[in-house]
């Protein structure tokens, strides 16, 4: 009966948002969106050029690859934890499901469902995506695969938020409801810790070789006894995706299909004895009354970072607030120290040369500076597309819907550039002594400085197109919150396409001017030529960020929530 | 202070609202009235420049809210039923942002009294997510007044507010009407209207279709004269039924 019920109502609902984003087309606006956004797949996923196959990489090292991919995302829910977000109810359906007659058990699998509309979506995503790379598998095959990665996944975070909210809440009860699971933690943990350290001297030794010397490093450590175990699940699921053949497919599938099977079991069973623990918590808190626990919400909140004075250029204020948001006096605090010691630290083991660990993390932090430049204006989101959700708000301020988009835009921009200058000065520290480098320290502070100058345009160009997007396209852009998990990364990477296809036009200009004026003024001194044709170019890129704003101004000054598609504020 | 002349907005087909006129005078506490949509939040809405109209003109402190929207915004507070707050600000550094937005630079003097008279002194502290459903009403009422408007905008205003709370509401909006303050308010709460307006305005689908005080909109109808005024609505709403 109750199955039945649920199962109307996950089908009602999305049937009626396919209608509704069907709808939606009827708009010029995003049904030539949606025509780009097609094209931009087809020209950079799936049409095949002649001569543009990269060259395929043995299929045990894409296998190991997307192990640790896996493995490190699997790590990350264990770590940093995530919300239950795949069983966060609405208030509607806690209104009418919750009082209902149906099980938890019910319900939860009502969720595993819904959620299954996200990870399908992302399932022909990257199907598209790892098409060029998946041999003589077809696509069918091909989703399948993916689809198992994406659902085990899914399903893995579930039971780690299970896990780490059943202790976080109930104690020692949900410490003990959940033995095996942190058994199972706790060893693979101090496995994988004992795996790092053996493996650690012949990866670093082969950093300083080449690529392929570090895979085959990485290779040959993987297969000694412990780690295969280890690894032996998270090798399971990407083996039908590595696979080249059908045979190999049809002889890797069984095992991946077990560990899926395996996730499912324990989130359900999880799910049970969550909220046997929770029940078993509570009756204790009735025989003895525990010291009552701080919660975040009575803990004294630190400082802005700035005082904003009551005087002074209203837009100012959204600035302000945003970067509060962000960014307090105690994590700015905190970050500063981390910083100084680990930047100082990094530094004086700078000068053991090549191949020290500082060269190591100063690699390490490079590599995160180039996710954080691509992804970050993802990441980011401490502008319109929070704060979209006061658009009665911001509509009511005495201010020009330019200088609000603009003050917005500039928020995420300004954190996203200082996330990445830190990145940026940490390398800068920790190669500081290192002399067996191709670029001299001058040449290094000269690439500090051009950071300096060209990131902030540059992450306002990427923030402004970011926000534009949430102006023009509010029912496509999640409004309060990031799309996060695995499931959301093929919407990322597809947001981060095209994004940067509009970045790559926005700059055409003010790059061609720029080098343009570079190359004219080379004359008159190296130096000389690429500072004007920076300034140039700089500037043109900003006359650019300037007409956009005003345009999207207008936009926001014509932005209506009911009929844009906006949700009502979650309040 | 706040003069509406043929205002109209249109959803698609729908007509919320139908060549709406009425002006509010400084000091005037006027009500909108009428059933589920009859267009009085978009009516309140369009008056604080969140929604634009379709047609007619909006003036705010003699400012054009269409041609001149950053006068008139300063001029005015909208505080909707539902309190819409910041995540990440306390309630002090919620007014701090609302002083900067609307440029009070009295803002340092003003708060304390503001915070004590909505009784939110002990939580100037606290971000949004550590206060009541009540309190953060009283915050977003806070936010509204801390710039002293002339033309004040209130939907549904005593939505969440406890007994207490709905006594010192209508004190303040009594105040601020004597002060010289122009004021809107939307409710279902008949007796509300009937205890703190100066005049009704009666919608029904969008359009006008009673104003003026109460005593006038009964004398007007020697039907009505006598019922009490959940009947008189009723009657209205039956007369002028689509």
């Amino acid at each position: 009966m109750s199955a039945a019920a649920l199962g109307y109502l996950a089908i009602r609902t999305g049937a009626n948002q396919l209608a509704r984003r069907i709808a939606q087309l009827r708009s010029p606006r995003y049904l030539v969106a949606l025509l780009l956004g097609a094209a931009y797949l087809w020209v950079a996923l799936v049409r095949r050029r002649p001569g543009a196959e990269a060259e395929a990489l043995p299929a045990a090292w894409v296998e190991l690859g997307g192990a640790l991919v896996l493995l490190a995302l699997a790590a990350w829910s264990w770590i940093v934890g995530v919300e239950r977000r795949v069983l966060a109810f609405s208030p509607a359906e806690v209104t009418f499901l919750f009082p209902a007659p149906i099980t938890r058990r019910a319900l939860v699998h009502y969720k595993l469902v819904r959620a299954q509309l996200v990870v399908l979506f992302n399932t022909l995503l990257w199907t598209v995506v790892l098409g060029r790379t998946s041999g003589a598998v077809p696509a069918p095959l091909r989703a399948a695969a993916v689809w198992t990665v994406l659902s085990t996944l899914s399903l893995h975070r579930l039971g780690a938020s299970f896990v780490r909210t059943s202790i976080a809440e109930h104690g020692r009860a949900g410490l003990r409801r959940r033995a095996v699971s942190v058994l199972v933690v706790a060893l693979v943990a101090l496995g994988l810790a004992w795996v790092v350290a053996e493996s650690l001297v012949p990866v670093l030794g082969a950093v300083r070789t080449d690529g392929r010397g570090v895979l085959d490093a990485l290779a040959a450590s993987a297969e000694a006894p412990v780690p295969r175990v280890l690894l032996w699940p998270v090798r399971a699921l990407v083996r039908p995706l590595a696979a080249l053949t059908i045979e190999q497919w049809l002889r890797a599938m069984p095992a991946a299909v077990l560990v899926l099977l395996a996730h499912y079991v324990w989130v359900i069973r999880s799910d049970e004895a969550f909220e046997e623990a929770a029940a078993e918590a509570s009756l204790a808190r009735l025989r003895r009354p525990a010291p009552r626990r701080r919660s975040a919400a009575d803990r004294p909140v630190s400082p802005p970072l700035v005082r904003l004075s009551p005087r002074g250029r209203p837009a100012t204020a959204i600035f302000w607030k945003n970067m509060t948001a962000a960014l307090r006096r105690r994590r700015a605090r905190d970050a500063a120290l981390a910083f100084a010691l680990l930047g100082g630290v990094a530094a004086i083991g700078s000068y053991r040369g090549p191949g020290s660990v500082s060269e190591l993390a100063a690699a390490l932090a490079l590599t995160w500076t180039a996710f954080v430049f691509f992804l970050g204006p993802q990441w980011v989101r401490n502008d319109l597309r929070s704060d979209l959700r006061h658009v009665d708000l911001l509509r009511a301020a005495p201010l020009r819907g330019s200088e609000i988009v603009a003050a917005e835009a500039l928020a995420s921009a300004a954190t996203l550039t200082l996330l990445e200058l830190a990145l940026i000065g940490f390398s800068y520290l920790a190669l500081l002594g290192n002399d067996g480098l191709g670029l001299s320290l001058a040449d290094r502070t000269a690439l500090l400085a051009a950071a300096l100058v060209l990131l902030p345009p540059v992450n306002a160009a990427a923030m402004l197109l970011q926000n534009g997007a949430a102006l023009l396209y509010p029912s496509w852009v999640r409004i309060g919150q990031t799309m996060r998990g695995v499931e959301a990364l093929g919407q990322n990477l597809l947001a981060t396409g095209l994004s940067t296809a509009l970045l790559v036009v926005l700059f055409a200009a003010p790059a061609g001017i720029g080098l343009g004026l570079a190359r004219l003024a080379a004359p008159a001194g190296r130096g000389g030529g690429a500072a004007l044709g920076a300034a140039a170019g700089i500037a043109v890129l900003l006359a650019e960020l300037w007409a956009i704003t005003r345009w999207l101004g207008g936009v926001f000054e014509r932005l209506d929530r009911s009929t844009a598609g906006l949700e009502p504020a979650a309040e | 202070m706040i003069e509406v002349e043929a205002l109209s907005k249109l959803y698609g087909q729908l007509e919320a609202v139908q060549g709406l006129s009425f002006h509010v005078a400084a000091g005037e506490v006027v009500g909108l009235v009428g059933p589920n949509g009859a267009g009085k939040t978009t009516t309140l809405r369009s008056l604080a420049g969140i929604i634009r109209p379709t047609a007619g003109t909006i003036r705010i402190a003699g400012h054009d809210l269409a041609r001149d929207p950053v006068p008139a915004k300063r001029a005015l507070a909208f505080i909707p039923d539902e309190p819409h707050l910041f995540d990440y600000l306390t309630v002090e550094e919620h007014l701090g942002f609302i002083a900067r937005l609307y440029g009070v630079a009295e803002a340092p003097a003003r708060v304390p009294s503001l915070l004590a008279e909505l009784e939110l002194d002990e939580k100037r502290g606290a971000l949004p997510s550590a206060l009541s459903r009540g309190m953060r009403q009283k915050l977003a009422i806070a936010c509204g007044l801390l710039h002293e408007p002339r033309a004040l905008i209130f939907d549904e205003p005593l939505t969440g507010l406890d007994p207490l709370g709905i006594r010192r509401m209508k004190d303040t909006i009594r105040r601020r009407a004597e002060a010289g303050t122009a004021v809107v308010l939307s409710s279902h709460l008949l007796h509300l209207v009937e205890e703190v307006c100066d005049r009704v305005l009666v919608l029904r689908a969008g359009r006008l279709i009673a104003a003026g005080s109460i005593r006038e909109i009964v004398a007007g109808d020697p039907a009505l004269a006598g019922r009490p005024l959940e009947e008189v609505f009723v009657a209205l709403m039956d007369r002028n039924a689509p």
